[in-house]
């Protein structure tokens, strides 16, 4: 929930026109993902979950969006994208590799873990990879390159792939197999979340009740 | 797209809404003599005849306006009027059309007044609709704006109900026979709807050969009628041509049907699909006129 669409969930479509049942499980199977790492190794999971902390943070009182785990799924599927800057290894590759160094640098820093160091290390230290200022190369990959193809591309869409984050931007899920019937700017199908007017969030959590 | 039929499908729905007004201003103004010979059994006929055409063009102007406004949102408070004013004007011509009485009613001539200026009023809207969009008068805005045509059903049940009224009252419709006049009506009609279906069938590619039907037969049919008001020779082939068009506009409505299924979920995602399919109350439209053209064909045949 959040202030912009007041009482939206995009989950409350399940069982209208707007989903079919490949909608369903395809949502289904993102909610239902294992927490636990498949493809990495705990300590590079804990890296990562860190990572992602400080990339996407995350406000309390919902239940946070399992980023790390949703890149575990992607890597665990070896789920590529199609393409992929021909500077940076595949997919595994990359993120092995990325990690690492990402540890290996907190460790050269701060002889601590990258999941150990404070908010202020952390961003210091992933503000070096993406601006390339890191001792050593990580087996010929170039960290800036990594943390702009890689890392933040793989956080981001995990992030905004997941309804929580739908509700929380107003997006309206998957348009199939609903489609939109109003085309004009400004103008809202009855699927799509109500956005707030300034002192309108009355009218827009009624209208957000009623989507589907 | 050039600049020429551009301009050519403006003049040509500017002046069909023009023609419209100038006949209801006679329409209103003119005092008409008591002058039709026909008795008034026969008049009454073809009076029901008439509302009959009326009804079908309401009842689809209601439905057409109630989706189409409604997916529209209601964004401009007006857009509700139409719903109003097919309502009542299907109203009044089904209660002609069921009439025992021989009379005119001048209850039910004042309902087909309101559709006939609310359809010529819904046309300046949508021209405005169409006109204040990025881009004006483009093939794109007569695409997707609010469609130009499609107020003048409204404007043609009044135009056919308020026509049967005046034959029940027996007064002759502009010093004319009323006949051809209705013959005229409904073959100006047709003809513009046809070109509607025209403009939209492109739209969709003509991917099914059918819809090139609506495109082609019914401006023979106006033709047909339309000399058939010169000649009783042509009497049969336009009323051959008019009865095979009241069966297009039945199978263009199951033709949208069908075409409503082929939408992604079909009609199990119908709040979606009645919307963004073919339009369902549209090939109806046809029938009605050539119900009235059929209507016409009779009082012709009378009149001679």
């Amino acid at each position: 929930m959040s202030g912009r669409y007041p009482g939206y969930d995009v989950l409350a479509k399940r069982h209208t026109p707007s989903w079919n049942e490949q909608t369903r499980q395809v949502i289904d199977r993102r909610l239902a993902l294992p927490r636990e790492p498949r493809f990495l190794a705990p300590d590079e999971f804990a890296t990562l979950e860190a990572v992602c902390g400080r990339i996407v943070p995350q406000p309390a009182g919902r239940p946070p969006v399992p980023v790390a785990a949703m890149i575990d799924d992607k890597l665990h599927a070896n789920r590529g994208d199609g393409y992929r800057d021909h500077r940076l290894p595949p997919l595994r590759e990359a993120w092995r590799r990325g990690l690492a160094g990402i540890e290996a640098e907190a460790r050269r820093r701060h002889n601590a873990g990258f999941a150990e160091l404070d908010a202020a290390e952390q961003d210091a230290l992933l503000r070096a990879v993406q601006e390339g200022r890191i001792a050593g190369d990580w087996e010929g990959m170039p960290p800036a390159l990594f943390f702009a193809k890689r890392l933040v591309f793989d956080i981001v869409t995990a992030y905004y792939g997941h309804p929580t984050a739908w509700n929380e931007i107003g997006f309206g899920g998957p348009a199939s197999p609903r489609g939109y019937v109003r085309m004009e700017f400004d103008r809202r199908d009855p699927w799509e979340a109500a956005e707030a007017a300034p002192g309108r969030e009355a009218q827009a959590r009624r209208d957000n009740a009623r989507i589907g | 797209m050039p600049e020429q039929a551009k301009s050519a499908a403006g003049l040509a729905l500017t002046s069909f809404a023009v023609a419209a007004a100038a006949a209801a201003l006679e329409n209103a103004w003119r005092p008409p003599p008591s002058a039709d010979a026909a008795p008034a059994p026969e008049r009454r006929a073809a009076a029901k005849r008439l509302n009959g055409a009326a009804a079908l063009l309401a009842g689809a102007a209601l439905a057409d306006s109630a989706t189409e406004h409604y997916r529209g949102a209601f964004h401009n408070k007006i857009m509700v009027l139409p719903l109003g004013v097919a309502a009542q004007a299907l109203g009044a011509s089904l209660h002609g059309a069921a009439a025992r009485g021989h009379r005119a009613s001048s209850a039910r001539g004042l309902g087909h007044a309101l559709a006939l200026v609310t359809g010529i009023a819904g046309t300046g809207f949508h021209l405005y609709n169409l006109l204040k969009r990025p881009g004006g008068w483009s093939w794109l805005n007569l695409f997707y704006a609010a469609p130009l045509g499609a107020p003048v059903a409204l404007s043609l049940s009044g135009m056919l109900g308020g026509l049967a009224e005046r034959l029940r009252a027996g007064r002759s419709l502009f010093g004319r026979l009323p006949g051809r006049l209705v013959a005229r009506l409904a073959a100006l009609g047709l003809v513009g709807a046809s070109g509607e279906a025209a403009l939209f069938h492109f739209r969709g590619a003509y991917h099914n050969p059918a819809m090139v039907i609506p495109v082609t037969v019914p401006p023979v049919a106006a033709a047909l009628l339309l000399a058939a008001t010169l000649s009783p020779r042509w009497t049969g082939a336009a009323r051959g041509a008019l009865r095979l068009l009241t069966g297009i506009g039945v199978a263009g409505a199951a033709f949208h049907a069908y075409g409503i299924s082929r939408n992604m979920g079909g009609w199990r995602n119908w709040s979606q699909n009645l919307l963004n399919g073919p339009p369902l109350p549209a090939p109806p439209a046809f029938t009605a006129l050539a119900l009235a053209g059929l209507a016409a064909l009779k009082l012709i045949e009378r009149e001679r």
